[in-house]
């Protein structure tokens, strides 16, 4: 249903391109895929939130099983699903959530309004010049993970 | 030994905000007086502002009569100047009523120190007759001006509705009694005035047989009442409905005087009013006839104008959005890339066709996981990655299966060899 709403981008040029095209917006790029529950009840959220943010936020899904996205699996250093990389005018911005990886948001949100803060906390520190921000979502909201380091 | 204290039922006191089982001591308790004489002192200022209007009488226009509304802290009602045509009139005639009165006794009795402040809460009846006359003079002089006042009251917004009434009320002020009530006998009369809640009201039950009385009368003959509009006969609605008939609001008189002409209902028919028809038929046409509607037909002139404006609207706006890119930080994340960006968007929309593909190669900026150093750094060691990935995987496709065989030891190698040679 949410890929009803939602965009999904299977190729590398159409990732660019969108990256490229949204200016002074933040970006959200859901790498994962759609069958899997996790990914599922992520896409719910963003579907969901997509109106609420539309004024300073664009939302993508990256169907991660395509092979012309591996490229950018492998530059995202992206090793689980659903992985959420925000971007303002074609930068990356990094989010503090106290999590070992800070290039992206791990795991599906809670509730949308977490979401919404998230990306809210991004706009206003991307406005503000700032590269990486403080994640706003209370520590027990957030998913945990293991980071392996070339599968140790 | 002293007496325990008599232990009293909990009350609310209105000036302290709370509950206490003090019972008549309270009044007397030093955070109580403090609170009390803020209390009043904010009363006495409101009433301060209904004894200016008392002193200076001025008519109020509906859009002002909601913000023109007192709490009366001693009687705990609001009230509100709904279809009053001065302003604080309404505030004026409840401060001088007698319940007021007692309400404040009461609120002094149980709170308050003494009686001797009573007459600052209150307007005494020999100011009210002074303003009443007041009133008067003023309305005397407003009544040349009285079609704009008529406006106002029967209006707030100049939407189509109150135009058209507005149109043919004046034609109904034309037109003798006599052909009104020609169309009595025939069962639908054509809608001759709008039935918004307002006009509803004015044509209840109640007083459907003041008005229906009223028709054959001549204006002159209209009774002039001096009670205060709480006491219209047939009025059901309280304080709050159809201005009073006395000689002190004769602005509001001869809009009424407007609408009984203009209106006719039979008994038993509530809340219907009819207009006759033979003015309804302007010579413009109505929507029977497809003539084009009111409004546009006044744009006509004006479209010229009209086109003026969008376009002024637009230059406005245009000059509105590149204030807005201006309001934009300039020190926010990637703004030298989106001005760039920006530009090259808008040659392409123009047409001109700039080397807009974009390299398959091309990456954003991103700073990786598992690097440390600028997002540059990070980019450079994925290519390379990326270049080493390439090589292995080409020199893996390129080399020749290995073959493998059992493995001769050099004494038997050197046999061999010998035996080759030997």
């Amino acid at each position: 249903m949410s890929s009803l709403l939602l965009k999904t981008l299977t190729k590398k040029e159409e990732i660019d391109r969108i990256i490229r095209d949204t200016i002074d917006e933040v970006l959200v790029l859901r790498f994962g895929r759609c069958t899997d529950t996790v990914c599922l009840q992520h896409d719910d959220i963003l579907a969901k939130s997509v109106t609420d943010v539309s004024k300073f936020a664009k939302v993508a899904l990256v169907d991660v099983d395509s092979e012309d996205v591996q490229v950018y699996v492998k530059y995202f250093d992206i090793t689980w699903f659903p992985s959420t990389v925000f971007f303002f005018n074609a930068h990356h911005m990094k989010l503090d959530s106290g999590t070992a990886d800070h290039t992206k948001w791990v795991g599906a949100f809670h509730i949308k309004q977490d979401f919404i803060d998230v990306v809210e906390v991004i706009y206003r520190g991307a406005m503000k010049g700032k590269m990486i921000v403080q994640c706003p979502v209370p520590p027990e909201r957030i998913p945990k993970y293991n980071l392996l380091y070339k599968d140790v | 030994m002293k007496e325990p204290s008599k232990k009293s039922e909990i009350e609310y006191c209105k000036v302290c905000r709370l509950h206490h089982d003090h019972g008549s001591r309270h009044k007397y308790f030093p955070r109580h007086k403090d609170l009390l004489s803020t209390f009043l002192d904010r009363f006495r200022t409101k009433i301060a502002d209904v004894r200016f209007f008392l002193k200076n009488p001025s008519v109020l226009r509906p859009q002002e009569q909601s913000q023109n509304r007192v709490w009366c802290v001693f009687c705990d009602e609001d009230i509100v100047e709904l279809g009053s045509s001065f302003a604080c009139s309404k505030a004026i005639n409840h401060f001088a009523s007698s319940d007021h009165l007692k309400n404040v006794k009461q609120f002094l009795s149980k709170n308050g120190p003494a009686m001797d402040c009573i007459d600052d809460f209150r307007i005494s009846e020999a100011n009210v007759a002074t303003w009443r006359r007041k009133c008067q003079s003023l309305g005397s002089e407003d009544a040349s001006s009285f079609k704009g006042s008529c406006e106002q009251l029967s209006g707030t917004s100049n939407d189509i509705h109150n135009k058209l009434a507005f149109k043919t009320m004046d034609k109904i002020e034309n037109v003798p009694a006599q052909l009104i009530n020609s169309h009595h006998s025939s069962d639908v009369l054509p809608l001759q005035y709008n039935t918004n809640k307002y006009q509803i009201s004015h044509s209840e039950l109640p007083g459907v047989a003041h008005y229906g009385s009223y028709l054959n009368m001549d204006s002159s003959h209209l009774p002039l009442h001096t009670d205060p509009p709480s006491n219209l006969p047939g009025n059901g609605f309280g304080k709050h409905v159809i201005p009073s008939r006395s000689k002190d609001y004769p602005s509001s008189q001869d809009q009424e005087r407007k609408q009984i002409k203009g209106s006719y209902s039979s008994p038993g028919e509530v809340g219907m009013t009819s207009i006759s028809s033979s003015h309804s038929s302007d010579a413009c046409g109505n929507v029977h006839s497809g003539a084009p509607p009111p409004w546009l037909d006044a744009n006509d002139g004006n479209s010229s104008n009209v086109q003026l404006n969008q376009s002024d609207m637009s230059s406005s706006f245009q000059a509105k959005i590149p204030g807005n890119t201006r309001k934009l930080n300039p020190n926010r994340v990637g703004a030298a890339w989106a001005e760039k960006r920006k530009i090259e968007i808008e040659m392409e929309k123009r047409g001109q066709t700039m080397n807009s593909k974009v390299d398959a190669e091309w990456l954003p900026n991103f700073g990786r996981v598992w690097q440390s150093g600028t997002r540059k750094e990070s980019r450079k060691e994925f290519e390379k990655e990326k270049r080493k990935l390439v090589k292995t995987e080409s020199i893996s496709t390129e080399s020749e299966p290995v073959k493998i065989q059992p493995y001769i030891s050099k004494r038997a190698r050197r046999e061999t060899g010998e035996n080759g040679s030997g």
